[in-house]
């Protein structure tokens, strides 16, 4: 046998099973064909390689050499021989047979591999099982022991149909289960829902019935079945009991016109009447008659479903049973019917029950939809709860005043009079009256300032307190002054500039500064001592004062932190990377990578010529012209050390080493590494590296030894 | 083969001479043949063959499923095509089948109108060949493993039993009664053979790696036991003195003459014995994977001048010559563990028994035509015409590119 034959064959063979690929390739498959023709040696030859070959612990490598097989079983008897005698070995290979050996990964490749031995063995025993008696003793071991489904094309093993039994069984009882439950759930439910349901139709049918419950086939007026309810309706036009006190024909008209049309048209219509009263034709009467210029008008009645209910006093009730109906509906029925619906189509089976609860969902759905179709206009309700929300916020306020005697906070609109203060500015504007009873009387509106000083002066009267109240304090708290700044400088300004104002002032948690704002605090900053807790025994000095200049300025300022505004980095650094494009960080100064930040053209070139020079600098001192890359190699090679020449400028020359190193060996193949390269097991190489683990062992060791020398001498330290 | 026949023609060679050299030619040529078929009867693995020695003809099986039967092994239809039919079967339908897996089946020796089989289901059954019903049970308490009837007795009709008990029962054909225990092993027993040689001696193998040799005409208890370092105290270990393997003993094989005996053992070892002395032969066998918890059944070949033992070992049976220790080949075939052969000492073929549930026979392969013979019409060719499955057939397309 020639020796170069043999290297080209095992050449070929390598090359044909690590593609990688799912296919053969045909030209080189045909070179292999041409040399295995030439002599049993050869074939005896490429059947160990392809015996090693389907050795290798990658489904891939495997994949490729079995069809290899493939080929040369159907052509040479020589190696039908061979392959024969050690099928054992192969159906373990490829087919898995002996569970101890499961195929190597990647899965998907390895169950194809799977399939298309099976196929093979299958296709083989067809054509050569008589010939081959270890042939169809393999083929009947893999039918019978292993109990291979030749027609199945999900090849599955004993074991994977037993899991997959199982697991459907276990599923079945699950959904039984499930659907027993659902059944006595419905039950008990149904009753509910159906009351429910009820409800919602009565409901609705009480707000705003529906169209066809009114008897619009025939034109008489209806006004019979006008409802109390439709009286509330917003939009009276729409309601089809109130369109039919108009005469038929015209309300569409009406409809379908914008308004100025309508009005010169019935001018016309005068005009008509008005010009031509002599004639009178047929036409005209009809026009008289109908107001109709022709008879072709097509008359399309579009009666809008859509209806709008503003909730009032009236059906305040109801419309709170719908809505808490429709709370009902939507959170807890209609889940609970479509779980069922859901139970009952992945168990499957029974019809009754699917359509049942089916019909269940669909009447849900419809009592929903309907609900939507009312538009019921809940706001007023919602500016109610509002309102009173923010009432509750400005009792908040009010409550920080200090009570004073004789003083009341609150003081009814209607009886004002009574207390001698004019009255409140409106009652829409309720939520600045929380600050009035403490304004100020100078700054309350011109008009009344008579009355008020006779008022004043009888001292029974609220307006005598708050007065004497105002003297004494000669200064509003300044909180209250704060707030009604904006009314302060304008009294009359009215409550949308104070308002502005209000929005515009910065809001400022409440602290000590404001506590004492503008007064002089004697004992602020002073700190006393006691230097002596004793009951008896005192020493010379009883207290101590020890004044603290932060305190007493913490009282007095107040720190604001001004951090400016953020401002988004809208540059790239755009430096050229190695993969041919630009650095896509966006730093603010300084790039980790690329240096600082330059600006750059489209190349990626900096625009300054300084830069560059810079740039060219920073690489140059990164590799020193000593540690040329060739130069390393060589040095590397001649003396076997790493020198980090493949560390440095690995990236670029990985390609044209082609498989110098060991993990590169075959590019096409799938790498088995990768998955096991996840950030987890980084972590872990990182994390129980040997030299980590004696660290922390150390540490701890280190850390127990102290407490043993500082605890040496107590005996339930000593025992550990 | 010529100068053997002229040989014998003039009288010169003993007619056992011929007949050793062409047995053990053939047995060296034994090979997987696929005219010879035998019926996939059982749905389980196999664990025991006998073939019956009156006839040579009917051979019986024993499978994991409990299923016993009866193969015809005479090819008389002419042709070399031939598949041992099942003559008759103990299915799973049957109302006496062995429950569990049948572990062990023996023709009686002098007639094949009854056979005895024993199972773990803790019995022993002694069947009647015509009728297929057990005309005794006998019950145990433990598992039975095994059971042997002296092939040569005429003085006793005894079945010596081994099971999970570590006393060996010997059970009486004539009354129907287990009559005697013989005590002395600490393991359970694994083997049980009768000494083709002398009807009263019998050999036992157990799991506690001994191997007692009986008289059971002596009441007090073994007669001895085989020492793995032949008494030599400095090699062994206390605890390994008079043991026969380091692990447990689970096959065990008299050769045709009684002379010798074979063990196997889970240590992976096989040891040839002098059954007369006990003494061991020190032939080395290398290694013969085992791991079977059960009793192991091999066969040593009868009439030829080496003689052969074949041994399961894994997938594949391993023909060693017994006395050189020499591995002569391995017969692959089996796709799961061979648990069983036997060898018919008349046609020199061999049965072998696995977990893949084939039984396959193992044929000496034809002589081939001599010199002469191949003048007159290539062999090669012959059979390539006979069989077109073993043309070669590239494509002539190749040739072109």
């Amino acid at each position: 046998m020639d020796h170069a034959q043999r290297e080209k064959l095992s050449e070929l063979m390598e090359e044909l099973t690590t593609s990688g690929e799912p296919q053969l390739n045909a030209e080189k498959m045909k070179e292999m064909k041409k040399l295995c023709k030439v002599s049993n040696d050869y074939i005896e030859y490429a059947y160990h390689l392809i015996m090693t070959q389907l050795a290798q612990e990658h489904a891939e490598i495997r994949l490729s050499a079995l069809q290899v097989a493939e080929q040369l079983f159907s052509r040479s008897h020589r190696f039908r021989e061979l392959l024969v005698s050690s099928l054992q070995e192969f159906l373990e290979l490829t087919v898995e047979t002996n569970a101890d050996r499961p195929l190597p990964p990647p899965r998907e490749v390895a169950h194809k591999l799977k399939t298309l031995a099976i196929r093979t063995v299958q296709a083989w025993q067809a054509i050569y099982g008589q010939a081959y008696k270890k042939l169809a003793l393999g083929y009947h071991f893999l039918k019978q022991v292993k109990k291979v489904d030749f027609n199945d094309v999900q090849v599955r093993t004993l074991a994977e149909r037993k899991r997959q039994e199982e697991k459907e069984k276990r599923l079945e009882r699950f959904y039984k289960e499930k659907v027993t439950k659902a059944v006595q759930e419905m039950e008990e439910a149904s009753l509910d829902i159906e009351q429910c349901l009820t409800e919602v139709e009565n409901c609705v049918q009480l707000l705003a019935p529906h169209p066809t419950d009114f008897n619009l086939g025939d034109l008489e007026p209806a006004s019979a079945s006008q409802t109390p309810t439709s009286a509330s309706t917003g939009q009276h036009g729409r309601s089809p009991a109130l369109e039919d006190e108009q005469p038929c024909c015209s309300r569409d008209l009406e409809d379908k016109r914008p308004a100025g049309m309508r009005v010169v048209e019935e001018e016309e219509d005068e005009e008509e009447e008005e010009s031509e009263t002599e004639e009178v034709s047929e036409e005209e009467a009809f026009i008289r008659s109908s107001g109709l210029m022709s008879h072709g008008y097509t008359l399309e009645l579009d009666i809008s479903t859509d209806v709008r209910v503003k909730e009032t006093e009236e059906n305040e009730a109801v419309v709170t049973t719908m809505k808490d109906l429709q709370r009902l509906i939507s959170t807890k029925h209609l889940p609970a019917v479509q779980s069922w619906v859901q139970v009952f189509t992945k168990a499957g089976g029974n019809e009754a029950l699917l359509r049942r609860a089916l019909d269940l969902k669909s009447a849900l759905e419809g009592a929903l939809q309907r609900h939507k179709e009312l538009h019921i206009d809940y706001k007023r309700r919602e500016q109610q709860v509002m309102k009173a929300g923010a009432d509750e916020e400005e009792d908040d306020d009010l409550e920080e005043v200090p009570e004073k005697e004789g003083f009341e906070p609150h003081i009814p609109d209607h009886l004002r009079e009574e207390y001698g203060l004019e009255p409140a500015a409106s009652s829409s504007s309720f939520s600045s009256s929380s600050v009035q009873p403490v304004r100020p009387a100078p700054w309350a509106p011109a008009p009344s300032r008579r009355r008020e000083y006779d008022e004043e002066q009888d001292p029974t009267c609220a307006a005598a307190t708050l007065r004497i109240l105002k003297q004494r304090l000669p200064s509003a708290p300044p909180t209250r002054i704060s707030q009604t700044a904006g009314s302060a400088v304008e009294p009359q300004g009215g409550e949308g500039v104070q308002n502005e104002e209000r929005d515009k002032a910065p809001v400022i948690p409440f602290g000590l500064d404001l506590y004492y704002w503008g007064q002089e605090q004697p004992t602020a900053g002073k700190i006393i001592k006691y230097s002596s807790q004793h009951q008896f025994w005192v020493p010379n000095e009883v207290e101590e004062e020890v004044e603290n200049p932060e305190l007493t300025a913490q009282v007095k300022s107040r720190y604001i932190t001004f951090a400016g505004r953020f401002q988004p980095v809208t540059h790239k650094c755009r430096a050229p990377m190695p993969s041919g494009t630009l650095c896509e960080r966006q730093d603010r100064v300084k790039c980790p990578f690329h240096g600082l930040i330059v600006p750059r053209d489209d190349k990626g070139i900096p625009l300054n010529p300084e830069d560059t020079e810079k740039e060219k600098k920073r690489h140059e001192e990164d590799q020193p012209d000593w540690r040329d890359p060739e130069l390393m190699r060589d040095i590397e090679a001649a003396t076997g050390e790493d020198l980090g020449s493949s560390k440095t400028f690995g990236k670029g020359r990985k390609g044209s080493k082609g498989k110098g190193k060991g993990k590169k060996k075959y590019p096409n193949l799938t790498d088995l590494k990768q998955s096991t390269n996840t950030s987890r097991s980084r972590l872990e190489r990182k994390v129980f590296n040997k030299s980590a683990m004696r660290r922390v062992t150390e540490a701890m060791n280190r850390m127990d030894r102290r407490k043993h020398e500082k605890f040496a001498n107590q005996f339930n330290y000593a025992l550990n | 083969m010529l100068g053997f026949l002229s040989a014998r023609q003039a009288g010169l060679d003993d007619p056992l001479r011929l007949r050793r050299a062409e047995s053990t030619r053939r047995v060296l040529t034994l090979q997987l043949n696929q005219d010879r078929d035998v019926d996939r009867i059982h749905g389980n693995g196999i664990n025991t063959l006998d073939i019956e020695v009156i006839e040579g003809r009917y051979m019986l099986s024993g499978g994991a499923d409990g299923v016993i039967v009866i193969y015809d092994l005479e090819n008389s239809s002419r042709k070399p095509q031939y598949t041992c039919k099942a003559v008759c079967t103990v299915g799973r339908s049957s109302r006496y089948v062995h429950k569990f897996s049948v572990e062990t089946v023996q023709w009686y020796p002098h007639d094949t109108g009854m056979f005895v089989s024993s199972s773990f289901d803790k019995t022993m059954k002694v069947w009647d060949t015509e009728t297929l019903k057990p005309a005794e049970v006998f019950h145990f308490e433990g598992n039975v493993y095994c059971h042997h009837m002296s092939p040569i007795a005429r003085k006793h009709s005894l079945i010596a039993v081994g099971s999970k008990d570590p006393k060996v029962q010997l059970c009486d054909l004539k009354s129907g009664a287990r009559i005697h225990v013989l005590q002395g092993h600490r393991g359970e027993v694994l083997s049980v053979r009768w000494s083709p040689r002398y009807e009263h001696i019998l050999a036992t193998a157990s799991s506690d790696s001994r191997v007692r040799f009986w008289d059971v005409r002596k009441a007090s208890g073994s007669l001895f036991t085989l020492d793995q370092h032949n008494g030599d105290k400095s090699k062994a270990a206390s605890e390994s003195a008079n043991t026969a393997h380091n692990g447990r003993v689970n096959g065990l094989c008299f050769t045709g003459d009684g002379l010798y005996l074979l063990t196997t053992g889970t240590d992976d070892r096989m040891r040839l014995w002098n059954s007369s002395t006990g003494e061991n032969t020190l032939v080395n066998y290398g290694k013969v994977a085992n791991e079977s918890r059960k009793g192991l059944k091999f066969a040593v070949s009868r009439g030829c001048s080496p003689e052969f033992a074949f041994v399961p070992c894994g997938s594949s049976v391993a023909v060693y010559a017994l006395h050189t220790g020499e591995l002569v080949t391995m017969l692959r075939g089996h796709y799961n563990n061979v648990d069983c052969c036997e060898f018919h000492p008349d046609y020199q073929d061999l049965y072998s028994g696995g977990k893949d549930c084939n039984i396959l026979a193992w044929v000496p392969t034809p002589r081939k035509p001599d010199i002469e013979d191949e003048e007159r019409g290539g062999k090669g060719e012959a059979q390539a015409a006979q069989n077109p499955a073993f043309e070669d057939a590239w494509s002539s397309s190749s040739d072109e590119d």
